[in-house]
């Protein structure tokens, strides 16, 4: 891949030029793997950390080397500012090279990819919640988190840590234990909702840290889980191609949705993603084949689109749907299944979307890419997240 | 501008007089002109009944009815006087300048003495007594002197008197002071708040000057670079902006402003390129709605014009959703666009080949754009498109320096390259189709010419195979005439149309049977022409069978007799079908030989459209119709039952 190699430049050992007598081995082999790396990591979840500032401030990043890094935005801004007109040049190029940035902060999460993060509100702070393959939820300080160096193997203790448990087998055997691919959490009941890859979702209480609830019934493993507070009910999307509402005080499950229920072909599909609105009665299913949107209160398809490609994360923002996938376009849709506007993002494949109040959108995804669109669809900056090393 | 109050009129009026003191030769002279003029604007009269003499006595000119420089100087000079004095006169006594010396009572048709004297001076300088500039320096002088609100009526009477001047002699003394005076008027108006009266300057210039006179064109197409549109350099503190776009957004302004900047270097032209598509794909990302609302703000917008953009940061949000400010904006890039493309003043100058992509490129997108804005995009852009190719040729006119727009008359061209005559027109279209048409014209006696190529009578016709039917003739087969398939189908058309009778013994007999039987040697014609109501059937039957073995050998287009045995109708539909395919071998043959025998043709038709006209259940009409078949299948989708049908009643 001579282009990583380029992109390699000097950020390696000492082997850079032509010089060859001080050639560094290890140095180059290491920045070679670094590289190699990099272009293969995936943002999993981008966040905008809460602020008091109107403007988005932070950006928090859960990436697939486990790290969760948070990023200055207007520092981004800026560097990238200066590299704008050389990025413009190379457009012409399949992929494009991007800024590395700087993380303000960055901690080592969890073994293996974090899949998912959330802020969860208790009184004055905010607590960071993630989880990821290793089947578990940790839970920071955000204050502490944001607050960390950069210093290597910085050992900030997590204040929360909740592993899935192990499926028992016969003669005692145990399963690995199941990865979290989804959090999602209600502040008012002090609850956190796991979706597990044993097909199992479950409830967990901040205070007690313990289970509290275990929502059985998908047939395969879980992407996705969003809570929808009003009514203390739960939705889950899973790779069965079902979603399923269930009811958190008794953990039984309310309603079975179909999303791919009217498609004629009968090839497996999946539910990537579940979003509901603020007003929590529209339901929105990213699909291995598109988008469905619901009405939660009538439990009616109002539309379902085929795109080619399938979608990987979506979210309401008011009346409208941003719904990306595994092409390089961010697409709004309005409520009818219009689509508003389609705006070219950086990630090839993109898998977070999320959305400040203020209308700043940021997509992550393949390549370690992470774009932050303005309200306006013009590009406020696009960089690739330095992971740990 | 609002009216300045009449205290301050006097300053200014004193500050023109001793800004333009005006030089008197003699103060005696000066007073005596005054005076006559002063008498003479209260005289209500048309001013030829007395103009000439008032000059003639106020100057004593050495000649009589043209004043010579000097005397037309003096007398210039006393009638600014005259006019300075009748202005202040008015403003001392709150009147309007132009309604000064009227009195109530003088009614609509009495008019203020200013009028009068500008009427007097102008009717003066019509006639050539005075220079032709004096009326233009008056008027110059009287606008300088009038506050705003007079100056409308000024203009009011400079627009009544449009006509006369813009006489040819007129116009060539005084151009330069009407476009002098005119644009001190402009620039004197507000241009937000007397549109209206800007206007109607702009419309008597326009009227005024040719429409080939260079003064008022921009000759070199320069740019209005001081028009800049300033915005904000740092980012705002506290609000949600993306302060990078909202740079790139408004730094194309500069180059909107200053074209020509773009150009020249290279490397502005792509910081121009590179900064456009990012508004684009803005503009592409945010498709505007057909909302109702939309609607409604343009109809607002078109009121509340504003001439500069409202270049704050907090607003870009809002204006990227408003659709008449980013057809302005993509308006300004087609204008730019359209600039470079042009040719520069020589050919090197043209924008560079990748640079032209670009530009190709760009525009496509830009009008993608506009199309899709609401409301009436696709309007909006053909408008757009329009009013770019007029300005276009506008820029080739100018470069072709200004060549005037009249026409040189045709006959001088004519008169200039005398050996190149008129191409004739045909009336017709051309030469052969003109003689055609005409032919009947030029030749009156062509009908009764015996020579005349006509149709045969059928018996002429038949003659050729009647006599090869004779077997003492002995005829060989291959020269036979009934072998001969056009002369057949030819002579079936004569029969059928002149000789029913005989045609329809085509049906027992074939061919031969159609010959009428005055022709035929008698052996010959008591084979065919027995009476069959006299013979049984039987016997009717036998005889053609006969007939159908003497011609077995040599019947290639008649296998009539072959088939026979069956009902009638099998046999006609028999008979029918090599009609059939006669019809087509005809067609076939005229269109091999296109220059067959004119009489035959002519007959031909004649017998093929009144064959169809009567659409008789004949059997000719039979054969045309399968003809017809031929060509159109799908017209009849099962043709055998139509022809035993139309078979049935013709044997009854």
């Amino acid at each position: 891949m001579p282009e990583m190699a380029r992109r390699g430049g000097g950020g390696g050992g000492g082997g850079g030029g032509g010089d060859a007598r001080n050639w560094d081995e290890e140095g180059y082999r290491k920045s070679i793997l670094r590289e190699r790396e990099l272009h293969y990591r995936t943002v999993f979840r981008t966040a905008f950390a809460p602020s008091l500032n109107p403007n988005p401030e932070t950006l928090i990043v859960a990436s697939s080397d486990g790290s969760l890094a948070s990023y200055s935005i207007s520092a981004c801004i800026s560097s990238v500012t200066q590299l704008m007109h050389f990025n413009r040049k190379i457009d012409e190029k399949p992929v494009p090279d991007f800024l590395l940035v700087e993380p303000l902060s960055v901690i080592q999460g969890h073994k293996g990819p974090a899949y998912d993060l959330k802020f969860y509100h208790v009184g004055e702070e905010y607590l960071l919640l993630s989880c990821g393959d290793d089947g578990r939820i940790r839970g920071w300080k955000w204050t502490e988190e944001l607050n960390s160096d950069l210093s290597m193997g910085n050992d900030l203790k997590p204040l929360l840590d909740l592993v899935n448990p192990q499926h028992e087998g016969p003669w005692g055997a145990l399963s690995p234990i199941p990865e979290n691919n989804a959090i999602a959490v209600n502040e008012q009941e002090g609850s956190i909702y796991s979706a597990a890859g044993d097909a199992c979702a479950y409830c967990w209480d901040v205070e007690t840290r313990k289970r509290k609830m275990v929502f059985r019934g998908h047939s395969d493993y879980l992407h996705c889980i969003t809570a929808r507070k009003s009514s203390n009910q739960i939705i889950t999307g899973s790779e069965d191609g079902t979603t399923r509402i269930w009811d958190c005080r008794s953990g039984s499950c309310t309603r079975i949705i179909y999303p791919e229920k009217n498609r004629k072909l009968k090839e497996h599909s999946w539910v990537s993603s579940v979003a509901i609105d603020s007003s929590e009665s529209w339901l929105a299913c990213g699909t291995g084949s598109g988008l469905s949107v619901w009405s939660l209160l009538s439990c009616e398809c109002i539309f379902s689109s085929d795109s080619c490609a399938p979608v990987q994360d979506l979210l309401f923002q008011d009346n409208q749907v941003l719904t990306v996938g595994s092409e390089p376009v961010l697409t709004r849709f309005g409520i009818y299944g219009v689509v508003l506007s389609q705006i070219k993002c950086a990630p090839q494949s993109a898998f977070s979307v999320s959305l400040h109040p203020s209308g700043v959108v940021a997509v992550g995804g393949y390549g370690g890419l992470v774009d932050v669109i303005s309200e306006f669809g013009s590009h406020l900056c696009t960089f690739c997240c330095q992971g740990m090393d | 501008m609002a009216e300045a109050p009449s205290g301050l009129r006097i300053l200014l009026h004193q500050h023109v007089k001793e800004r333009a003191p005006v030089h008197v030769s003699s103060h005696a002279d000066r007073d005596r002109v005054l005076e006559v003029f002063r008498n003479v604007i209260l005289k209500t009269e048309p001013p030829e009944n007395f103009a000439l003499q008032a000059v003639q006595e106020a100057i004593k000119p050495q000649r009589q009815t043209v004043l010579v420089q000097d005397e037309n100087q003096s007398l210039e000079n006393a009638l600014r006087a005259l006019l300075q004095e009748l202005v202040s006169a008015a403003v001392q006594s709150g009147e309007r300048t132009m309604q000064y010396g009227q009195s109530i009572d003088d009614g609509e048709n009495i008019r203020g003495q200013i009028p009068r004297l500008l009427d007097i001076v102008l009717y003066l300088c019509e006639r050539g007594h005075v220079e032709g500039g004096m009326i233009f320096q008056l008027l110059e002088d009287l606008t300088e002197m009038s506050t705003m609100k007079d100056c409308k009526e000024v203009f009011a009477y400079i627009e009544s008197k449009q006509d006369i001047l813009g006489k040819q002699e007129l116009f060539g003394r005084g151009k330069l002071v009407m476009l002098r005076t005119c644009n001190q008027l402009l620039r004197r108006l507000s241009k937000a708040n007397d549109v209206v009266f800007c206007g109607r300057i702009l419309m008597f210039l326009a009227h005024f000057f040719p429409l080939s006179e260079r003064s008022a064109v921009n000759i070199k197409g320069v740019f209005n670079t001081s028009n800049e549109t300033k915005y904000e350099k740092d980012a705002p503190v506290g609000v949600a902006v993306d302060f990078n776009f909202y740079k790139t957004f408004w730094s194309l302004q500069e180059h909107f402003s200053n074209p020509a900047s773009t150009t020249l270097a290279p490397s502005k032209w792509q910081k121009f390129a590179s900064n456009l598509r990012v508004v684009l794909d803005t503009f592409e990302a945010q498709p505007l709605g057909d909302d109702n609302g939309n609607v409604n703000n343009l109809e607002q917008e078109e009121a509340t014009f504003s001439i500069k953009y409202l270049t704050s940061s907090k607003l870009m949000g809002l204006e990227l959703k408003d659709p008449s400010f980013r057809r302005h904006i993509l308006l300004q890039c087609l204008i730019l666009f359209d600039y470079l493309k042009a040719p520069g003043k020589n050919d090197k100058d043209g924008p560079l080949e990748s640079m032209k992509e670009e530009i190709k490129t760009c525009e496509e997108r830009v009008k993608k754009l506009l199309e899709i804005i609401p409301p009436k995009g696709k309007e909006f852009l053909e408008s757009i498109e329009h009013i770019l190719e007029r300005e276009k040729n506008w820029v080739w006119w100018k470069r072709d320096g200004c060549p005037a727009f009249e026409k040189q008359a045709i006959e001088k061209k004519i008169g200039q390259d005398g050996t190149k005559k008129r191409k004739p027109r045909w009336r017709l279209g051309n030469k052969e189709l003109s003689q055609l048409w005409k032919w009947a014209d030029q030749n009156p006696n062509a009908l009764t010419d015996p020579q005349r190529v006509h149709m045969p009578s059928v018996a002429k016709y038949w003659k050729p195979l009647a006599d090869d039917m004779d077997d003492s003739a002995g005829i060989e087969a291959e020269f036979h005439h009934k072998n001969n398939r056009v002369y057949c189908w030819k002579g079936l058309r004569f029969s059928a149309r002149q000789d029913l009778e005989g045609f329809s013994r085509f049906t027992d007999h074939g061919i031969e049977g159609v010959v009428p039987p005055e022709l035929l040697p008698p052996d010959v014609r008591s084979k065919f022409h027995a009476k069959p109501s006299e013979k049984t059937k039987r016997a009717k039957k036998e005889e053609v069978k006969v007939a159908a073995a003497q011609s077995e050998d040599n019947q290639v287009a008649m296998p009539v007799a072959e088939t026979d045995g069956g009902g009638n109708g099998t046999e006609l539909e028999d008979g029918v079908a090599p009609m059939d395919s006669d019809a087509a071998a005809v067609e076939e043959s005229q269109k091999q030989s296109p220059e067959m025998d004119s009489g035959h043709e002519a007959g031909q038709s004649e017998a093929e459209t009144e064959a169809e006209a009567e659409n008789r259940s004949d059997i000719k009409v039979e054969a045309v119709t399968g003809a017809v078949r031929e060509v159109d299948p799908d017209t009849d989708p099962n043709p055998l039952s139509k022809d035993s049908h139309g078979g049935d009643r013709e044997n009854p």
